[in-house]
């Protein structure tokens, strides 16, 4: 029925040695898990082997992302009823002082600029109606930065741009629902970087939140 | 009743073990990724939110990948399991080796987006075509046995073409793919050689065992039932995505 012979004896690895291979893999194992599966998955690292590999790093952010994976889905679920994207934005949203850029080539009607220190992160969004057009053009200075240039609310979500390690980025986003569109910054660069936003066209204000 | 509760012994704790073993992979096919619309959490996150040269993160990752890719192991399984020499089992894992490397270097490299379902249907499929070579059915069938080195070779290049898939969808920065890719490569081959440690220490036990050739026979059995069903899986969910 099968497609070989009989294994014989003399040609399989004898009992010992299969014994002598299961406590070495035995052994092998739990160096894994500690040194590199516990830092990698779980940020927890007794031996510091993980932090020298970038490791604990890895485990550090994948943590970081699913704290915020859940903090968005309960934000969904609680917009999702009150039905109204500003609420929370609201209580964390602040106006930014407009200084309005000099009257070069191109005019633009407010620009932003904030500083991020290793590991924060911060939103600056554009409150907008359905079809509304917003030019922008930013630039950072000290670092590279990530971000998600991005809108949700009320169960529609539209993701326009992502980025990592960027420095710069220009462009116009159209939006196809009403509510705060903009970027989530986030500095995984190792010193501190300020981000300057220059902004123009059809919104009624800036939101910023950290 | 004598050879009845013989046969269930027999079938007892290593078989057991090994089909619990196998089913249990398989339902990791069921748990899907939800995820935020924001925020992409797991390995994809991570690799989403850096950049550079990422050596030991990169291998890592491959390593997982390969060590939780079930379809990959139960592949692996098959191509070795009636390989008794070490010797043998060098050959016929390179030759998986080098299928896999080569589609999963040129597909990421020149982005070659495969549908990943239709690429892990053939996957599947290759689970089904190893079960049936193992139990002889290509001799019976059709009277001659194919080359079993070109077929592993062949469809390592189907694994690889879905390593590929997967590792698009991790979406690498472009600022130190080439090294991280290649890291990312020798991790794959880290995590299948840890998987075929395992899989040899647990068949030297079981190929001494008197009834191992029966058990065998049902073990190949069930692998291509599960190739099978790894294959209606993402023939369905291919389905359900158009």
């Amino acid at each position: 029925m099968n497609n070989a012979p009989k294994p014989n004896l003399e040609d399989l690895p004898t009992k010992a040695q299969l014994f002598r291979s299961s406590v070495i893999a035995g052994i092998g194992a739990v160096a894994i898990l500690v040194t590199i599966y516990l830092p990698a998955e779980h940020a927890i690292d007794p031996t510091g082997v993980g932090r020298v590999l970038g490791l604990t790093k890895m485990g550090e952010i994948k943590l970081e992302l699913a704290a915020e994976a859940e903090a968005d889905r309960l934000l969904d679920e609680q917009l999702g009823q009150d039905q109204s994207s500003s609420v929370l934005d609201a209580v964390f949203g602040l106006f930014v002082g407009t200084a309005h850029a000099q009257e070069a080539q191109e005019v633009w009607r407010d620009e932003v600029t904030f500083t991020l220190e290793p590991g924060a992160s911060a939103e600056v969004k554009m409150t907008m109606e359905a079809g509304n057009v917003v030019d922008y053009a930013w630039t950072t200075t000290g670092g590279r930065v990530n971000f998600d240039l991005h809108a949700h609310g009320g169960g529609e979500s539209i993701d326009y741009e992502r980025g990592r390690g960027e420095t710069a980025g220009e462009g116009n986003i159209e939006a196809p629902f009403a509510g705060n569109h903009g970027w989530f910054w986030r500095n995984r660069d190792s010193t501190a970087i300020t981000i300057t936003i220059q902004l123009r066209g059809d919104y009624s204000e800036i939101v910023q939140s950290n | 009743m004598t050879s009845t509760s013989r046969v269930l012994r027999a079938l007892a704790p290593r078989q057991i073990a090994t089909l619990t073993l196998l089913l249990l992979a398989a339902c990791m096919l069921t748990v899907s990724q939800a995820l935020a619309h924001n925020v992409t959490a797991g390995d994809a996150g991570y690799i989403q939110e850096i950049w550079g040269v990422k050596i030991i993160p990169f291998i890592y990752l491959g390593a997982k990948h390969m060590v939780t890719g079930y379809d990959h192991i139960l592949f692996l399984l098959g191509v070795v399991f009636f390989l008794y020499k070490m010797k043998d089992v060098g050959i016929y894992v390179s030759l998986f080796a080098i299928g896999h490397s080569v589609t999963m270097l040129l597909g990421v490299w020149y982005g070659w987006g495969i549908n990943a379902y239709i690429i892990d249907a053939i996957i599947g499929l290759s689970v089904v075509y190893k079960a049936l070579d193992n139990l002889g059915y290509y001799q019976k069938w059709f009277g001659f046995q194919p080359n079993t080195k070109a077929a592993t070779l062949i469809f390592g290049l189907f694994h690889g073409t879905g390593l590929a898939t997967k590792i698009l969808e991790y979406d690498i920065p472009q600022d130190g793919l080439l090294a991280n890719l290649l890291a990312f490569n020798v991790g794959v081959e880290v995590g299948q050689l840890l998987a075929l440690a395992v899989i040899l220490i647990v068949m030297g036990y079981w190929r001494r065992h008197p009834d191992f050739m029966r058990q065998a026979t049902i073990a190949n059995l069930v692998m291509m039932g599960l190739g099978i069903w790894l294959t209606g899986y993402q023939i369905a969910d291919y389905i359900a995505s158009t």
